[in-house]
């Protein structure tokens, strides 16, 4: 009786522990949760709350300008307003946001006219005053670097009056526009006071108030005083969730109202549910296989080595049966949806025989090096990366396939004692040329320091004229292509799956995914 | 017993530096520079600098282990190279989910391998015992995080029973603990069912029957205590398999507990989380291992611990 006893007391007890804990909510994680809906055939956000998985690290923090990553940007649109928006995604279509109205003075100023009653989340009023230090500091015209500051040239403010501020731009510049559309308009009480509160405690303008974070999750409300209106959604939770099927079953099972990055293969699935639709925004985002100078000597001399390996390659295959979705083969070094992008020729199409002599030509027989491939994050790159050391290795080259994560990638690139000859990476621009074309000029360290491509780079930056700026855009384009410092692979999509309930989402050719003005259904 | 607990402790408190020095050196030698990952490839050297002086990398990694230790023998994780938060915080936060998933995971396991393992020794030879084999070799075989895919696919996809992901009642345990459960229990059930024969093959078992004690109180009472010892040992080793397996299972499942934290740490080289999550995982370990070889001499007073008078 007594060990009957016992036994009862036992399981009673682990049963209590186990409703107990679960009871309670788990500290940092989903505040969103329903309390009686523990079961995955409904989902665990509220009704006026949007869980949005997402396959980026947050590897940043709030320090304004200090990050490219498109995590911290994406969350940031969310935070902050900027002074114009581009809700169709392109560049020469702004429409107001902080700004009312603007106009071109001449080839180095230009006069924004700024909202009035627009204050920050703080109750702050927004005045010229915050442009000016906020521009100031994002284009490097203070003392501190930041990393914004290769979009921009070194700009300063001039205040007319608490809503009307001239822009000074050092020299012409031409993507002026498009370095707009990247700086958030930061408080300039918030900038005295130093950025290292600022890290911690964002505070801008825009629809959305950052209200929790952890390391993996980020948890906003509605800013209800926003000055375009509320948003229809309470509240939106953006969550790390870095292995794509638990992404996509978190979907599939309501636990999650948005995910991005969907691999192709998953497309179908999605689209045969009830409930589910897809969105792409396609070919914005260049995959090459960066190479690095000073690694293998015959590489950095020979381009008939490198033409071999572009011609070895078959790229439609790769896009036809691997990376699938709605991604193309590059046709240049600036992705398809850049302003002014040019289609390169020959298209190099795969070519093995003529690969083969080419491969002679340089010498190169034999010649051994490391391919590295990242999981996890471009879709199937370790297949994409298996098939072309396939492919090099039948014309004659021994290609190692190196897989590693995204950081062991960047770092082996980065470090003196790397041992990888060319990386398979992306680089998105959002369809700004100078933004497309920048990352192959110096001060990139994956480039040789080309004279040529460093004087292109900055002509097309501060080449006002639209007809001139596009010849030499052209030039810069047919110049990489010949040369082919890098070998481009293709212009990858990237597809957002989310619940019907959430209405109007929208996605951006720079991969904004815009909760506002979106709203939630029935 | 006071000597013996304070030599335990002692080995324990090496153990786990020895760990986290480990960790703390491999971060540093072989996981690259956070500072270069969290810039852009096109950032100036100055940037990534001043990223470098601002995480506390721009030292000479004995000063940064100095600065380490003293951290942590005053109670200090450190900050997260993300968000700056807490690392303490955030890994104590995590502890409770990854300890509730692996508690429940050993009570079910040992109840299922405990009916298992004692049926298949009282029918050895009988379909039942074959059919155990079978499950045995059948768990052994089957990959986790292929198991952990099916397994949401069907009962939280499909059917819509279970939630896929995430921690939000009793019912998120269900398919992680199968998961981790279907892993454990093969070594389990073989080692539970081979102590069973050993002991019911014992002498004093023998005259226990011919003392005409009741099948029912021989293995409840004097079976069952002795064949539980070899259990009891497994489960301390099996501890660190449960661990390491909850890595993989919290991220299929995005369990929010220490395996989920410090993967996720470990691909955005945020090194004091993961030395946080590797340092917390390494004391729990210790512990559950000191506390494995306290129940062994509860269960058999024949052990005697050596250094206790």
């Amino acid at each position: 009786m007594r060990g009957r006893l016992k036994w009862c007391t036992g399981i009673a007890t682990v049963a209590l522990v186990i409703t107990a804990c679960s009871a309670n909510e788990v500290p940092g994680e989903n505040d969103a949760g329903d309390e009686n809906d523990d079961a995955g055939s409904t989902s665990d956000t509220g009704d006026d709350s949007v869980r949005f998985l997402i396959a980026e690290n947050f590897w940043a923090d709030w320090a304004p300008y200090q990050s490219t990553a498109q995590s911290q940007a994406r969350l940031e649109t969310h935070i902050y307003d900027t002074l114009l928006q581009f809700p169709s995604g392109e560049l020469d279509q702004p429409e107001p946001s902080l700004a009312t109205e603007w106009e071109q003075v001449d080839e180095t100023t230009w006069e924004f006219t700024l909202r009035e009653g627009v204050t920050f989340h703080d109750g702050t009023p927004f005045t010229a005053d915050d442009v000016k230090a906020s521009v100031e500091l994002a284009s490097g015209a203070t003392d501190v670097e930041t990393v914004l500051q290769s979009r921009w040239v070194p700009t300063t403010g001039e205040i007319i009056d608490d809503h009307t501020i001239r822009l000074v731009t050092e020299e012409p510049f031409a993507s002026l526009l498009n370095a707009v559309r990247q700086t958030s308009i930061v408080s300039s009480e918030d900038l005295e006071a130093g950025q290292d509160a600022m890290a911690q405690e964002p505070n801008g303008t825009g629809p959305f108030t950052l209200v929790d974070e952890t390391e993996t999750k980020k948890t906003m409300a509605a800013n209800a005083d926003y000055w375009n209106g509320p948003p229809a959604i309470e509240e939106l939770v953006w969550e790390f969730v870095g292995d794509p099927q638990t992404r996509v079953s978190a979907l599939l099972a309501g636990q999650a109202d948005v995910i991005d990055r969907v691999p192709a293969e998953q497309h179908a699935t999605i689209e045969g549910e009830d409930g589910y639709s897809l969105i792409s925004a396609t070919a914005s985002e260049q995959v090459n296989l960066w190479s690095i100078p000073g690694r293998v000597s015959a590489w950095d001399e020979s381009p008939e080595l490198r033409r071999a390996v572009m011609l070895a390659i078959d790229r439609q295959a790769l896009v036809d049966s691997l990376v699938m979705g709605e991604s193309v083969v590059a046709t240049s070094f600036a992705p398809e949806a850049t302003l002014y992008h040019a289609a390169g020729s020959p298209a190099y199409e795969q070519d093995l025989d003529e690969a083969r002599q080419l491969v002679q030509e340089a010498g190169a027989e034999g010649l051994e090096f490391e391919l590295w491939v990242a999981s996890g994050f471009l879709p199937r790159a370790e297949q994409v990366g298996e098939a072309i050391a396939a492919n090099l290795n039948e014309i004659g080259l021994n290609v190692r396939v190196v897989p590693s994560d995204v950081a062991g990638l960047v770092d082996d690139s980065n470090s003196e004692s790397g041992t990888g000859l060319l990386y398979h990476l992306s680089w998105s621009s959002g369809g700004d040329p100078d933004a497309a074309t920048g990352i192959y000029a110096t001060p990139n360290r994956w480039t040789a320091g080309d004279e040529t491509i460093d004087r292109l780079v900055a002509e097309g930056k501060t080449t006002i004229d639209p007809q001139e700026r596009e010849a030499v855009y052209a030039e810069l384009q047919a110049y990489l292509w010949e040369q082919l410092p890098h070998i481009p692979l293709y212009n990858s999509d990237f597809t957002v799956a989310y619940s019907d309930r959430v209405r109007d989402l929208r996605v951006l050719p720079n991969y904004e995914t815009d909760f506002y003005p979106a709203s939630i259904g029935e | 017993m006071l000597l013996y607990t304070l030599r335990r402790t002692a080995q324990m408190l090496v153990v786990v530096l020895c760990v986290v020095t480990l960790v703390f050196l491999l971060l540093r030698i072989a996981a690259g520079d956070p500072a270069r990952l969290m810039n852009a490839p096109d950032a100036p050297d100055e940037v990534v600098e001043a990223t470098r002086e601002r995480l506390g990398l721009d030292e000479p990694i004995y000063v940064q282990y100095l600065y380490f230790l003293r951290d942590l023998f005053s109670g200090d994780l450190g900050q997260s190279f993300q968000g700056g938060y807490s690392v303490a915080q955030v890994v104590f936060a995590a502890l409770p989910n990854t300890a509730m998933l692996a508690a429940v995971t050993v009570v079910v396991s040992t109840l299922i391998a405990l009916a298992l393992g004692i049926g298949a020794a009282l029918t050895r030879g009988s379909w039942f015992d074959r059919a155990v084999q079978v499950y045995v070799a059948f768990a052994q075989s089957i990959p986790s995080f292929w198991l952990a895919v099916v397994l949401v696919l069907v009962f939280a996809v499909q059917l819509g029973w279970l939630p896929a992901v995430d921690f939000t009642g009793p019912a998120s345990f269900v398919l992680p603990v199968t998961t981790m459960a279907v892993a454990l229990t093969p070594i389990l059930i073989r080692t539970i069912r081979q102590s069973f024969i050993e002991t019911l093959e014992q002498d004093y078992i023998r005259a226990a029957r011919a003392r005409g004690i009741a099948q029912r109180k021989i293995l409840l009472v004097h079976t069952l205590k002795v064949a539980s010892l070899p259990l009891v040992t497994l489960i301390g080793l099996q501890s660190g398999m449960i661990l390491a397996g909850s890595y993989v299972v919290e991220n299929i499942f995005n369990w929010p507990g220490i395996g989920k934290l410090a993967v996720d740490a470990l691909t955005s080289r945020n090194f004091p989380m993961v030395q946080g999550a590797v340092l917390i995982a390494a004391v729990t370990f210790v512990l559950v291992n000191f506390v494995v070889d306290m129940l062994y001499t509860t269960l058999d007073p024949r052990i005697r611990l050596k250094g206790a008078s």
